[in-house]
Order: C-alpha cells, then sequence, then structure tokens
C-alpha cells in the first residue's frame, strides 16, 4: 500500500513536472489535510495553518524539480512542512510564550462536552511545551501514522533513536500532565 | 532491574493494541513498567484526541489560493527575469560599441599613418628643397652654357663670338625692317 502511494505520487510529480496541470490538484488532494494539519499543532489556529501549509505547497511545487527520489513525496513534503513551521514559531516564539502558558485553572462546567473541549485545549497546551523536534516527531508518528523509517529519513536519524523520541516525549507530556494536574489543588 | 522494557519497546506497545506474549509476562510481574505503559497509553490516546478539534479548511478555496500563488509567483519570476535579461543587454550594448571602437580607433589610425608614409614616398626628393623646379632647371642650364663656354678654345671662342655677332646683327636688322 505504501509502495502503492508512493509509485502514484512519483507518477504525479512526472506529471505535473511534464506540463500536466491536473496533476497539482490530485498531488493537492492527497495531501493537503496532512499537510495543513500538521502546521495547525504547531501554530494552533486557522488563519496561521492556512498561510504555512499554503507555503509549504508552493514551496514544493516550486522546487518540485529539487526533489530527488530518495524518499517518498510525503516524506518530503512534511520536512518542508516541518523546517517551514520550525521557522516561523522560532520566529515568532515570543508570541507563542503566552499561548503556551499555561495557567492550571480548571473552570468547571455543567456542560461536559464543552469540559472535554477545555481538556483538550489545556492538553493541546501542553503539547505546545513539548521540544519542537520532539513534538514533530510524536506529531508525525501518532497523527500522521508515518512509518518510523519515514520519520528517520526527515530527521536524519536512526529508526531506534525516533522510537526512543517517541517514548521520551510521551513520557515529558505524561509529567508535565501530572504536574498541571496537581497545579490546581496546590493553589 | 534486569529486563525492564526499553524505550523502543514502550514505544512499539503503546501503539499496538495486544501486547506480544514475550512482554505480557514481564508486565504482568513488573509494576513499575506495567504502570509507566498505562499511563504513556493514555497520554498517547490523548494525543489522538486532541486532533479531533483540528478544523477543516475549505479545500477547493486552499487549492486556489495556492494555484493563483504559484501563478503570481511565477509571473513575478518571469518579470524579473526579462529585467535582469534588459539589464545584461544594455551593458553588453555598450560592451559591443566599447570594442568596435577600441578596434577601430587604432586600426584607423595605422591606415592613416600608412598613407601618409606612402604620400610621402610618392613625392619623394622634391619635399626638401626649397626652391621651385623651374628655378632648379634654369640655373642648370645656365651653369651648363657656362660650363661649356669655359670648356672652348681660343678659336672656338673666335667662331662662337663672330656667330653671335652676326645674329645680334641678323636680328638687329631684321627689328629694323619690321617697326
Amino acid at each position: 500500500m505504501v509502495s502503492g502511494n508512493q509509485d502514484a505520487d512519483a507518477q504525479l510529480v512526472e506529471r505535473y513536472l511534464a506540463g500536466d496541470a491536473t496533476a497539482f490538484d490530485e498531488m493537492m488532494i492527497r495531501h493537503q489535510r496532512r499537510i495543513y494539519r500538521l502546521c495547525y499543532r504547531f501554530v494552533e489556529n486557522h488563519e496561521d495553518a492556512m498561510d504555512l501549509a499554503q507555503d509549504v505547497f508552493i514551496k514544493a511545487f516550486e522546487h518540485l524539480e529539487n526533489f530527488r527520489r530518495e524518499s517518498s513525496f510525503k516524506t518530503w513534503l512534511c520536512q518542508i512542512a516541518l523546517n517551514h513551521c520550525s521557522n516561523h514559531v522560532k520566529r515568532h516564539s515570543q508570541d507563542f510564550v503566552e499561548l503556551n502558558e499555561y495557567t492550571g485553572s480548571v473552570r468547571a462546567s455543567a456542560q461536559s462536552q464543552l469540559e472535554d473541549r477545555e481538556e483538550r485545549e489545556q492538553f493541546r497546551r501542553l503539547l505546545q511545551r513539548l521540544p519542537l523536534k520532539q513534538k514533530a516527531i510524536l506529531e508525525l508518528r501518532i497523527n500522521e501514522q508515518l512509518s518510523y523509517e519515514e520519520i528517520a529519513k526527515i530527521f536524519g536519524r536512526s529508526v531506534s533513536t525516533i522510537k526512543a523520541s517517541v517514548f521520551f516525549a510521551t513520557e515529558k507530556l505524561r509529567k508535565l500532565v501530572k504536574d498541571a494536574s496537581k497545579g490546581p489543588e496546590k493553589a | 532491574m534486569f529486563g525492564h522494557l526499553k524505550s523502543e519497546d514502550f514505544a512499539n506497545l503503546m501503539e499496538s493494541s495486544e501486547v506480544p506474549a514475550q512482554w505480557r509476562q514481564h508486565l504482568d510481574s513488573c509494576h513499575r513498567c506495567r504502570t509507566t505503559l498505562e499511563s504513556l497509553s493514555a497520554v498517547h490516546d490523548e494525543i489522538i484526541s486532541v486532533d479531533e478539534d483540528i478544523p477543516e479548511p475549505d479545500w477547493a478555496t486552499f487549492r486556489s489560493s495556492v494555484r493563483d500563488q504559484l501563478f503570481a509567483r511565477s509571473v513575478q519570476r518571469e518579470a524579473s527575469r526579462r529585467r535582469w535579461a534588459r539589464w545584461v543587454m544594455r551593458p553588453s550594448a555598450v560592451w559591443a560599441l566599447s570594442v568596435m571602437l577600441a578596434v577601430a580607433i587604432p586600426t584607423g589610425a595605422v591606415f592613416w599613418h600608412l598613407q601618409k608614409d606612402h604620400n610621402t614616398e610618392s613625392i619623394g626628393l622634391e619635399t626638401p628643397r626649397t626652391t621651385s623646379p623651374t628655378e632648379l632647371i634654369e640655373a642648370g642650364t645656365d651653369k651648363m652654357v657656362f660650363d661649356d663656354l669655359m670648356q672652348l678654345t681660343e678659336s672656338e671662342q673666335e667662331q662662337l663670338h663672330h656667330l653671335l655677332q652676326s645674329a645680334q646683327k641678323g636680328s638687329s636688322h631684321h627689328n629694323e625692317k619690321a617697326p
């Protein structure tokens, strides 16, 4: 299946480079959701995620001739997205400090749906506290379901290093959740 | 402590719903590894759940926006390429003109110099003279007649004298006859 997807991507790349305009839409449809969601997890807002995802595709299409078929198109695209998002986050790190600030306040609400949403919001804030690389590895593995081999290619690390990173990132997040849940009690 | 799960093993186990038999035995007996795996799996599930809140954009608008931006950038690139080409062309014209002048001026100078030399050679010996050719011819004739006269013997001088006198008489006679 993975190989089939890779072949399809490779064919689309060839078609696009040959001037087939329909290949553009097909490539976009295949990867737009993944790239947008990946960007969203870095910036946590729709507008910025849209801009970042669009930039990623523009970069990719403009440099498609430089795409060496050593990795899959999906991996290459994710790599561009991660670099672009990391740069964006670093440039706007000051803005993200406030966003990542975990207040520890848990508002009681009668509506359980709203509570769930609130909890998820808090969890997402905690997720933002992870180092960029660890967070990216975690997202790529858990939500984008990239294989360890693919992630290893993106980061230029061994599979075992990536597996260890997933463990340490999850462990760190667990501790953050634990500390956060202790916070209101202390207060 | 021996036989505890490694970080890689935890990474594999928290993703899989079924625990392989090789680890099942250890997890049943090791409270530490079991609780760690449980808490990690809970965090893992939570990471998946937060993804649900990510909004879905209008993908058609998204694609058309990317297409438009790509087109705009390609137009911009083409325009800058043309500007660059024009910029290159202008100096190249200047360069071509400079090269032409650099070649034409020395060549012209050399030709002019050669032509000048040729003209000088054609008028040759006449140029250094200050006197006119007519004067020189006249002076030469006088000189030759005087030299001839100096070389005449006495009898020849006498004959010449008589000849001149008779010629003089003849010319005066002729002048008298024709008033």
